[in-house]
């Protein structure tokens, strides 16, 4: 009876013995004893290969005090899990949407960037989606022509397909009939198409909406994109000839940001644009004099929709010509100072709501901080509660947008939402492209058919002062607060 | 090659010229000015010492005799005295022009005397500065002259009749002519040579001559290492079977002196297999020999000891354990232990995906099989060797909370890579690891229990166990019905058999090679794990089988893309065996006209790797040349043939480098997807900042897959050194791509690779000081890059287990030193950049920019390690791996 030893492991098991009388899985079994290992599970190298439990041990010439390996475990088998995971690949292409984080690009149907943008800025604001959804595909009122209908159906209609799809969406079904409807959009260059003015198209398009939206046909009878970009504005006409002075009212729906030298910033460029002089025949002087214009707004939508006026008609080289001067905008935006009297009323208990609010905050973090380390280093802390305290809130006021929350309050202040930006010195040259901050508040930039993904800080830099790609229509989202 | 001597001034006063007034001169002017004036303008010694040698030239023509030798033994006085001065003309020398034709006449007419060989000695002299280029006057006068001492004369003598020997010698040669009485002249010139520190002029007079043997007698105690040292790195510059004689007389010389680990180093290039014996059998030192297996298992070679090479059993079983790598995993561990860095690392750890805020994929609910796929060779990679890791070994009721078994979190032929990536975890821990895989041989998923058999092979990739426990076990698999599950098994015994030219084996896969049922990706694996085995041995046996199931290929098949493994299969088998790949070679130019090309290029390729042959390199340069339609595929194997041969020595891979560039301008689509990955080979774990640069531009190409390989070869380039700018550069390109799903996967793997080992791992095949190629490392980069020439189908696709072919080459880069009883051992060692100190004399410094550290260290590509104590001598004069240390006997305590 030869004894070996057997290795198992990192252990050696010294002095077993062999009977070679039995077979070997009276072996096995010995090292059962030692190992705790089943000798069904047991492999042991011999001479060519594994020892069979039927193997005649005088054939594998087992020699005194040889060293033998045994492989195996008494560790539980793997099984597969019963539901195995879902793999994105497997998904249906609806359902990857979720996986990426943001919504479909559109393709280029030649010099159609212009439109792309507009439609994915316009396409950031779950309040016209959802208005859109509503509007019924035959039921067209009297006062709305046939080519508005389909316009507003084809909106609709790529709405629901940007959010379906992970791949670039082709717009042919609503370049076309966004051609039909205003065809100088369709204007043709050298036999293509010509570069537009996305200005041009944003109103357009804005306008043909509000005309649809507001037919009788749709539930509450109100002017659902009046209530969403509409700006109240009341100006007082004031001629310093004759001392006259009158009052108007109006509403737009995009405010003007006029550029001129002393113009740096966003806010600078908005007051310009409500000041504004006109000649007209002054019912006193009995001749045209001039009146000056000052205009304040009375009443905010949830969507504030700013131009830069950054193209002036050149008569020399008969073009659009562009005007590159930075002009920075902020991230948040406050227009209180803009805004008439009775407006600032109003606005003033809620703004002192938010202000509380972001004071607790901001105490709260402090707080936190000061038990935390011990001594709290002020500034940082308030940096860092400021910072938190912007991102807490747009999420809030994004969760309240999409449940569209009446009794909320605006407050004046409102978060950048989507950047319609321009490259190129002229209107109708140069290439547009949409900045969009998706709902899960990251930034994407729409580039035609390609989504790219961007930080916030890089969307600030799109100020203009150089080639880069700069701001030309902005849209601000209300910072509400529930009452 | 031959480098300027700078201390011939130095060594030709230390040679013993008495200085003498002639020395003690005012400097003298420019010498072509002077030579114009007329003999006034001479300062009055200058004057004296020209007429008294024009009287000796007079009296040397005297009738009498006497007079003869007076005249001419002073003549010879003022030559010997004035030679030293290397910057003029000697000024006898200079004086006596004017008379060399009268003496040469004179000669002519003198009968043969003493007196007439001491002449022919003074014009041999003269000759130095007067005879025509060419003419050889003063060797022709020197073999009629007295056969003195040669070194009496100066070295400039010497070395200019050097010159003319080589000459003379290759004239003779070719007319046939006896060579005796040079050879007899070489031999004092050696002698000369070898006494006075000019060792690189000695061996090169003997390289032109052809009788290196004769350095042997010269070589001494104190200039036999700079001597082999010049040997050994001119044979790289060599052609053909002269690289072998110069290494075969390093080997002697090294032999004679017992420094038998650069003697072994020598034998291992030759990869001759009776010099490692012979070195074994002569060394009684037991310790010493211990180091030999040491560097016998970085080698990679698998060698068996006998009684004649050990006498004594249990010595002989310990020597084997080290040349079987046993305690390769130990080693790993207490580097790793002591850089401290066995925490184990998750893939998010090495994404860093948090330095790219706003940028990362939003989408972490839903599981992507490709991303999965990805982040399980980059946590088998980073913890290669660790035998801990955060996905596979966690224990199942850690992991049971939030997820389930990470296997199956891959899908389909995703768990086959994911059960092997245990065996790369537990890489040479083979107990641990194949307690580790063994319940997955027990799953009913057929792609689980491949990848368990695969791990098995990497686990004990390099490592030799008596029991041979890869064999039992993967036996049993190799004629499975499912084909998944005979690849795991075959490829896995082509890791775990690698070079090891296991007849079992062979007899095992061969006729799996000529199986008509066999599907081809079987075939193919099987081809490339027999070249595994068989790598670089030339075997007739295993050639004859991959021919015919080449041959037996139908058209369709030929097309496919994984047949390319076959040719490659044969390749391996003639890895850097130069001519011996000209039989087959042959053969494979009657296969059909679809592979002969792509086989063609790919045996030379092998053939040739690693011999720095510059021909080859512009052969498949001229190949590359060629501009075809599309569908061509045998230019990809002829840029990764350029890389392979070329990346020998450091100035043929800069050249080569240079050459890519062109074609990345020149080429074609498929050119230029292959140069990355010759770039990635080129500099493999060298990350230099150029190739850096390019890959960096190429992997924003608008081709994908000249990006794809730019991706995974800037991988390469970086494996396992943690490059940050490397790591930088890979986290931009995973936002940059973060949506093409098949470039994401390269950049993780790219990542993978960077990080291997955590930063411990080398890729690259040379080691010994970029001295000695390991055969297997070079072949399983050889095998990916092939793989990757063709991403989408192979390694995108669901091969994607042939990533796992780099544990071939992975190595610890890691100077570990133990004691005489093989326990780790820590001592202070600069590590610096290595300088190359070939034909330098005296001993200089061979490092530069040090610093010092205490071992275990890493080691960086090109550095190099000496030792900072004078407390312990290493046994082995390079200082890479397991270096055993030895306490100095002379050394005293400083007190």
């Amino acid at each position: 009876m030869p004894t070996v030893s057997v290795k198992w492991q990192k252990e050696l098991y010294p002095g077993v013995e062999i009977d070679t009388t039995q077979p070997p899985y009276v072996f096995k079994c010995q090292l059962y004893d030692l190992t705790g290992v089943p000798p069904e599970r047991q492999k042991i190298m011999v001479k060519g290969g594994i020892l069979k439990d039927d193997t005649d041990w005088s054939k594998l010439g087992i020699k005194e005090g040889q060293k033998l390996m045994m492989v195996g475990t008494a560790d539980e088998i793997v099984k597969a899990p019963e539901k195995g995971p879902v793999f994105m690949e497997d998904l249906p292409e609806e359902e990857q949407v979720v996986a990426v984080g943001h919504s479909a690009g559109l393709f280029n149907l030649g010099n159609t960037c212009y439109m792309n943008s507009t439609m994915q800025c316009l396409h950031s604001v779950p309040e016209l989606k959802s208005a859109l959804i509503e509007y019924p595909q035959s039921g067209r009122s009297n006062d709305l022509d046939q080519s508005s209908h389909l316009l507003t159906v084809a909106t609709r209609d790529l709405f629901s397909e940007l959010d379906k799809n992970v791949k670039p969406v082709a717009p042919m079904q609503f370049w076309m009939v966004l051609r039909k409807k205003y065809p100088q959009f369709g204007q043709l260059h050298n036999g293509s198409y010509m570069q537009q003015d996305a200005e041009e198209c944003w109103t357009q398009i804005l306008y043909t909406l509000s005309q649809a939206l507001r037919s009788p046909s749709t539930s509450s009878n109100v002017d659902t994109v009046k209530e969403l970009f509409g700006i109240d504005l009341v100006s007082r006409v004031h001629c310093a000839e004759s001392g006259e002075e009158s009052r108007e009212a109006e509403t737009i729906y995009a405010l003007k940001c006029h550029i001129s030298h002393e113009v740096n910033h966003l806010h600078e460029g908005l007051k310009h644009g409500l000041k504004s002089e006109l000649e007209k025949a002054s019912p006193s002087l009995g001749r045209s004099a001039v009146y000056l214009k000052d205009s304040r707004i009375n009443g905010l939508p949830k969507y504030l929709t700013i131009q830069f006026v950054r193209f002036f008609w050149k008569r020399e080289s008969n073009q659009k010509a562009k005007i590159l001067r930075k002009v920075d905008y902020p991230l948040e935006l406050d227009i209180f100072d803009l805004c008439s009297d009775d407006l600032c009323k109003k606005l003033e208990t809620p703004r002192q709501m938010l202000r509380e609010e972001d004071g607790r905050k901001a105490g709260l973090k402090l707080k936190q901080k000061g038990s935390a380390s011990g001594d709290s280093d002020v500034k940082m802390s308030e940096a860092e509660g400021l910072s938190n305290e912007s991102e807490e809130s747009s999420k809030a006021t994004l969760g309240e947008g999409a449940s569209s929350a009446k009794n909320a309050q605006l407050t004046g202040v409102y978060d950048l939402v989507a950047v319609l930006t321009h490259k190129g010195r002229s209107a109708d040259s140069g290439h547009y492209v949409a900045w969009v901050k998706q709902e899960n508040g990251k930034w994407v930039q729409f580039d035609d058919d390609n989504p790219i993904p961007q930080r916030e800080e890089d969307i600030t830099k799109l100020s203009g002062g150089g080639d880069w790609h700069m701001a030309y229509i902005c849209m601000y989202k209300a910072r509400t607060i529930p009452m | 090659m031959d480098p300027e001597p700078t201390n011939n001034n130095n060594t030709a006063s230390a040679s013993g010229n008495p200085k003498d007034e002639s020395n003690l001169k005012p400097p003298s002017k420019d010498p072509k000015k002077k030579d114009d004036k007329k003999d006034e303008d001479l300062s009055e010694e200058d004057l004296a010492l020209k007429q008294q040698l024009e009287l000796y030239v007079e009296r040397a023509q005297d009738a009498d005799q006497g007079l003869q030798k007076v005249a001419l033994e002073s003549m010879r006085q003022e030559i010997r005295t004035s030679t030293s001065s290397m910057t003029s003309v000697p000024k006898p020398l200079k004086f006596l022009r004017p008379h060399y034709g009268t003496l040469k006449a004179y000669y002519d007419t003198m009968p043969d005397s003493d007196l007439k060989k001491l002449l022919a000695d003074i014009l041999s002299v003269l000759a130095l500065t007067m005879s025509a280029e060419g003419d050889r006057e003063s060797l022709k006068y020197r073999l009629l002259g007295s056969e003195g001492d040669i070194g009496s004369w100066g070295h400039e003598y010497v070395r200019n009749l050097a010159g003319e020997i080589a000459q003379e010698y290759s004239k003779r040669v070719n007319e046939e002519a006896n060579v005796d009485d040079l050879i007899e002249l070489v031999e004092q010139i050696v002698a000369f040579h070898m006494k006075h520190n000019a060792e690189p002029e000695a061996v090169d007079l003997l390289m032109e001559v052809e009788f290196l043997d004769l350095l042997v007698k010269h070589v001494d105690k104190t200039n036999y290492k700079r001597t082999c040292l010049y040997l050994t790195s001119s044979a790289r510059y060599l052609p053909g079977p002269d690289d072998m004689s110069v290494l075969d007389i390093a080997y002697t010389i090294y032999k004679k002196f017992e420094e038998f680990p650069s003697a072994l180093q020598i034998a291992l290039y030759l990869d001759n297999m009776q010099h490692v014996k012979e070195i074994f059998t002569s060394c009684p030192d037991l310790l010493r020999k211990k180091q030999f297996c040491y560097i016998l298992a970085r080698q990679g070679l698998s060698f068996e000891l006998d009684e004649e090479m050990c006498a004594d059993d249990e010595d002989r079983e310990a020597l084997q354990e080290i040349i079987n790598n046993t305690k390769l995993s130990e080693g790993y561990l207490t580097l790793a232990r002591d850089i401290e860095v066995m925490e184990p690392k998750s893939p998010e750890d090495i994404y860093k995906a948090h330095l790219l805020d706003g940028r990362a994929s939003a989408g972490a609910s839903v599981d992507s099989a490709r991303q999965n796929l990805a982040a399980t060779f980059v946590n088998a990679f980073v913890n290669a060797g660790f035998g801990q890791d955060k996905l596979m070994t966690v224990t199942s009721e850690a992991s049971s909370g939030g997820s389930s078994n990470w296997l199956f979190k891959n899908k389909d032929h995703g768990k086959a890579s994911a059960a092997a990536s245990l065996g790369m975890i537990d890489l040479w821990d083979v107990d641990t690891g194949l307690a580790q895989l063994d319940k997955y041989f027990h799953s009913n998923d057929n792609h689980v229990i491949a990848g368990a058999l695969l791990g098995v092979g990497i686990v004990n990739c390099g490592i030799k166990n008596d029991c041979d426990p890869a064999l039992a076990l993967l036996a049993d698999y190799l004629d499975k019905e499912d084909s998944f599950v005979r690849i795991g098994a075959i490829t896995g015994l082509g890791f775990a058999y690698a070079g090891t030219q296991n007849e079992q084996i062979r007899d095992k896969l061969t006729p799996i090679l000529g199986d008509p049922k066999a599907p081809l990706d079987v075939i193919a694996f099987t081809a490339i794990a027999l070249g595994l085995v068989y790598v670089g041995s030339c075997n007739e046996e295993v050639a004859q089988a991959i021919i015919f199931a080449l041959m037996d290929r139908s058209e369709s098949d030929l097309g496919e893309p994984l047949t390319r493994l076959l040719p490659l299969g044969l390749g391996l088998l003639y890895l850097g065996k130069q001519d011996s790949v000209e039989a087959t070679a042959e053969v494979s130019k009657t296969f059909n006209e679809k592979i002969r090309k792509y086989c063609d290029m790919t045996l030379m390729s092998c053939a040739y790797a690693g011999t720095g042959n510059v021909l080859k390199v512009q052969h498949f340069l001229g190949q590359c040349a060629q501009h075809f339609e599309k569908g061509e595929t045998f230019q990809g194997p002829a840029v990764l043939g350029i890389a392979m041969v070329a990346m020998a020595e450091e100035l043929g891979l800069d050249m080569a480098i240079r050459s890519l560039e062109h074609l990345l301008q020149y080429g074609e689509q498929n050119i230029r997807k292959a140069v990355p990955l010759a770039l990635g080979l080129l500099c493999i774990s060298n990350p230099k900042v150029h190739v850096m640069d390019t890959l960096s531009r190429l992997s924003h190409d608008a081709d994908t897959e000249v990006a794809m390989a730019a991706v995974i070869s800037l991988g390469l380039i970086g494996a396992g050194t943690n490059n940050a700018r490397i790591a930088g550069m890979l986290r931009n390109l995973s936002s940059y791509y973060y949506k093409e799903a098949n470039l994401l996967f390269c950049v993780r793997i790219a990542q993978g690779f960077v990080h291997m080992g955590k930063g411990l791992m080398t890729l690259a095949p040379y080691h010994s000081e970029r001295f000695l190629l390991s055969p297997t490392a070079l072949a399983g980069l050889v095998v990916l890059l092939h793989a990757s020439l063709d991403m989408k189908a192979i390694i995108l696709g669901k091969y994607h287990y042939v990533l796992y072919f780099v544990v071939l080459a992975m190595q610890p880069r890691m100077l570990l030193t133990v004691d005489e009883n093989l326990k780790p051992l820590s001592v202070p060692v600069r590590v610096g950049q290595a300088v190359d100190v070939v034909g330098q004399a005296g001993r200089p410094k061979t490092i530069t920019g040090f610093q010092t550290h205490s071992t275990p260290v890493l080691l960086a590509a090109g550095d190099r390690a000496e030792l900072a104590t004078e407390k312990y001598l290493p046994l082995s004069p390079i200082l890479e791996g397991f270096v055993i240390l030895k306490e100095n006997p002379d050394y005293r305590e400083e007190a």
